[in-house]
């Protein structure tokens, strides 16, 4: 905040806020679009219809996915991330990267994987039979096709979220803070409790915040397993009931929700914000975990693996090389998936940019910035194809040429830029004001202080938004479906496709691609970010 | 750091301009494939374009779509998606869809399209005579290209064959706790119900719905193939499964996939005494905006032919609706069946009343 722009707002505003809200428009029309439809468009008959007989259901079936979801993610993130950071076990150096990799595979290629191992004539089940003699009539088993298995399959998925933004959190403890409650004889439990989490608790809040409205906006996994959500009522508002205009007002819902989130998560940094004197961070030592400690610990830290990557991939492998791979033309839509990706998180990461320094310099851009990017990212995508596709109708363009690539790519950077903005923000929140006031004090403009000051020191954060950015638009699914051009498939295209169809066999190759193309680029934000982590500590 | 960030950036923009050039959107079927292209009699797009909608997605399709391609010259744009995705994805292209032939699956979806006013009559041509009357629509919006049979996969260690050769034996009380079948969104029990409307009336229509509810061995949940599957697990003894899902997995390379299948029988029932089966359609029709409709033709009159028939079903295990065509592998295994006397267009006209009945009688 600058006092100037109390003094002289009409000039200062035009100056920094004017490029702000550009890139909000940019980020927020197929939003608006949608929203407007939504608001002025017909529906009457439908909307009553699902008033009266959905719109509870989805709701609360909505609510609850996130509130399981919460609880798994927690259950597997914040004490992995915490013995990870602070402890020594054996595999742990392993384990600090490994836990990432779950992020390379969507949420919908787990479904299609744990329905498979999981369904009554699959494997578990099987296996389980033939043990113990019994009929499947005889048993209980859990059943996937329910909230609290998508809750857990988005955990899976999405857990690696929180893992890191708590991981850097626990890493950039003071160990000052930590020896003072040490030396006053607190036991390693109230440590934790009294010390470690409400520092760590906005860190864990920024994670849990992206991985819920991830969740929320979900259309894959959710319809895959038949889970009566928001964004699966959206799909059915448009596609069975022929009612964009209320397909767009479930939205809005959608949208109320994940703006819930990001006050929760807000409000939460504001009064946990326990401020650490900067300069004198450093990782704790890791102190070494007993023999039978340090074993258990590892065994924990396997198990998530087992259960959020290694089981599920291994089973779309096995399925893959039983029917017989090598068959599908799936060179081209491997290429495209990469092409729009890059992209899209090229043109979203210009404007992640744009935001989060436009929000450092006046409020009015901090909150234009923030609902446009927060909309993006709340909206489904199918949503923003909606607003994309009135859009396109009232401009007169049709989506059959290479228009529907530049219209694709603007989506996927409406829809994530709110991804990438969110690590670029903690980065550059991390770079002192100081810092910034001396160079201005040197005589530097602002571009200057962004490109030679704020960015350097951000570089980090930025490359882990642009990574981010990369994976998530690898995954993406249903606005892909609405807009690509004639003859063009990407990945998450196919995988759905064939998914949707019946035939996982076959969609087990564009599963496994999308996957090994989202590892190399996770693999080195873990790198990355594990060493970030280590030169800290050694610094 | 800062060059990772750099070649980052440079491959975005290679990409951005690869995105425009060698892969265009507007390339062929298959440019790949460099053989056809020197056997090619015409060259593709030489003789215009046909851009098709299509609810499929089969690799053969794009060879169909090749071949034809190199057969005539016309080049052949396509866009595969769900059936009810493409249907508003034209909704909301108005009057500017590209669109020329739609290719769905299932009668009832067909006829959403001409419902929302996204279809045009047919033009005249030879295709006609190769067909049986009943797969072109009264009002010629669209006409079949395969058929499909709706039909269930029993446990015959548990259930004799005439506890299912007719419909209306899933409904009895008998089989309670035996019957495993999908939501009752899915268009196939849509028109399945469809046809027991127009067959039954009403009210007999929705206590037969009754009746299988209240004979299921769980809540509607996955697939057709799941049902399957939970018939061969042993958790319920009669599946409602479309003919060619049980096809496949008699067809599958997994050992399982393959065994499970085959320890389960599949019959099609009748809806009573002298009547036939529920037998549906994959078939095609003509966009409302299209111009194209001589092209159009012209691709329906290739799919007609026993080389289009067999692309369209070889990997589909559908079955053809022309004599001269071979049947793909594994429907030896079927049950014969013949014409149905039903009109097809009934599946899609009861749609909204068979949703009622399934959501009336907790059939979710």
């Amino acid at each position: 905040m600058q006092p100037t722009a109390r003094h002289l707002p009409a000039i200062r505003l035009s100056a920094s806020a004017l490029t702000t809200l550009v890139a909000a428009l940019l980020i927020g029309a197929p939003v608006i679009a949608a929203l407007l439809t939504g608001l002025f468009g017909g529906g009457g008959e439908a909307w009553s219809h699902i008033v009266s007989t959905q719109l509870f259901g989805y709701t609360f079936t909505t609510l609850g996915v996130l509130l399981l979801t919460t609880v798994f993610i927690l259950l597997l993130a914040v004490p992995a991330a915490w013995f990870v950071s602070l402890f020594d076990f054996p595999g742990r150096g392993i384990f600090e990267w490994a836990l990432i990799l779950p992020l390379a595979a969507p949420g919908y290629v787990l479904a299609y994987a744990w329905a498979d191992i999981m369904e009554v004539g699959g494997p578990l089940q099987s296996v389980l039979r033939d043990v113990t003699g019994l009929s499947a009539r005889d048993y209980w088993f859990p059943n996937l096709y329910s909230a609290p298995g998508l809750s857990f399959v988005m955990a899976c998925a999405l857990f690696p979220y929180v893992y890191l933004t708590a991981r850097a959190a626990f890493s950039n403890l003071s160990l000052c803070t930590i020896e003072a409650a040490r030396s006053l004889g607190a036991s390693p439990a109230r440590i934790f409790i009294n010390v470690v989490l409400p520092s760590a608790r906005p860190a864990i809040f920024a994670g849990l915040a992206l991985a819920l409205m991830e969740t929320a906006a979900d259309y894959g996994a959710a319809s895959y397993l038949g889970v009566q959500t928001l964004s699966v009522g959206i799909f059915r508002a448009w596609h069975s009931f022929s009612e964009p205009a209320v397909a767009a007002r479930l939205a809005f819902l959608l949208i109320l929700i994940a703006f819930g989130l990001q006050l929760i998560e807000r409000r939460s940094r504001g009064r946990g914000s326990v401020q650490q004197t900067a300069t004198r961070w450093r990782t704790p030592k890791r102190r070494k975990l007993s023999r039978q400690a340090g074993l258990m610990v590892a065994a924990g830290c396997f198990a998530i693996l087992l259960m959020a990557f290694i089981l599920p991939v291994t089973r779309l492998v096995w399925v893959s090389v039983e029917t017989g791979i090598g068959q599908k033309a799936i060179l081209r839509p491997f290429l495209n998936s990469l092409v729009l990706a890059a992209a899209g998180s090229a043109l979203a990461f210009v404007l992640a940019v744009t935001v989060v320094v436009g929000a450092r310099q006046n409020r009015f851009s901090q909150l234009i910035g923030r609902i446009a990017a927060g909309a993006g990212y709340a909206a489904p995508g199918i949503v923003l194809a909606l607003g994309a596709l009135f859009i396109l109708s009232w401009t007169g363009f049709s989506v059959a040429g290479p228009a529907a690539l530049v219209f694709l790519v603007w989506i996927y950077a409406s829809r994530f830029t709110a991804a990438g903005a969110e690590p670029l923000s903690a980065a550059f929140s991390r770079a002192p004001a100081s810092l910034g006031n001396a160079a201005r004090s040197l005589g530097a403009n602002r571009f200057q202080r962004l490109v030679r000051v704020d960015l350097p020191v951000a570089m980090s954060g930025a490359a882990a938004a642009s990574i981010i950015l990369f994976v998530e638009m690898l995954k993406e699914l249903p606005a892909t479906l609405m807009l690509r051009p004639f003859n063009w498939d990407t990945l998450a295209v196919q995988a759905h496709a064939y998914a949707s169809d019946e035939r996982l066999a076959a969609a087990t190759l564009p599963s496994l691609l999308i996957t090994l193309a989202g590892l190399g680029p996770v693999i080195l934000l873990s790198v990355q970010l594990t060493k970030a982590g280590e030169s800290r500590a050694a610094g | 750091m800062s060059n990772f960030i750099q070649s980052l950036t440079c491959f975005a923009a290679a990409s951005l301009i690869a995105a425009c050039s060698p892969s265009s959107p507007d390339a062929p079927a298959s440019p790949e494939s460099g053989e056809s292209a020197e056997t090619a009699a015409v060259e593709p797009g030489s003789n215009g374009t046909l851009r098709i909608y299509s609810a499929r997605h089969y690799d053969s399709d794009r060879l169909m779509y090749e071949a034809f391609e190199n057969q005539t010259g016309i080049r052949v744009l396509y866009r595969e998606a769900g059936a009810n995705q493409l249907l508003e994805t034209m909704k909301a292209e108005g009057a500017n869809s590209p669109a020329d032939l739609i290719i769905a699956s299932d009668a009832g979806a067909l006829w959403r399209f001409e419902d929302a006013g996204l279809t045009q009559a047919l033009p005249e041509g030879e295709f006609e005579s190769r067909i049986p009357a009943r797969l072109l629509d009264d009002k010629r919006q669209w006409v079949g290209l395969a058929r499909r049979v709706r039909g269930v996969a029993y446990d015959p260690e548990r259930i004799s064959p005439d506890q299912v050769d007719e419909w209306q034996d899933l409904a009895d009380p008998s089989l309670e706790g035996e019957i495993c079948v999908r939501s009752s969104t899915n268009i196939y029990n849509l028109s399945l119900m469809g046809e027991m409307i127009e067959r039954w009336g009403a009210d007999e229509a929705q206590a037969w719905a009754e009746g299988v509810v209240a004979n299921m061995a769980r809540a509607p949940q996955g697939g057709d193939t799941d049902q399957i599957e939970a018939v061969a697990a042993g958790l319920c003894g009669v599946a409602i499964t479309n003919h060619y899902y049980w096809v496949r997995m008699t067809e599958s390379r997994s050992d399982s996939t393959r065994d499970a299948a085959l320890s389960t029988q599949l019959t099609f029932p009748t809806f009573g005494e002298g009547t036939s089966h529920h037998i549906n359609i994959t078939g095609a029709a003509l966009s409302a905006t299209s111009k194209q409709q001589a092209l159009a033709v012209q691709f329906i009159e290739f799919l007609l032919t026993p080389d289009g028939q067999a692309r369209l079903t070889t990997e589909t295990k559908e079955i053809p609706v022309i004599d001269e065509a071979e049947r793909p592998a594994g429907l030896e295994r079927i049950p014969q069946v013949g014409e149905s006397d039903m009109r097809l267009s009934a599946f899609g006209e009861h749609q909204a009343e068979a949703q009622r009945i399934f959501d009336e009688a907790g059939w979710n």
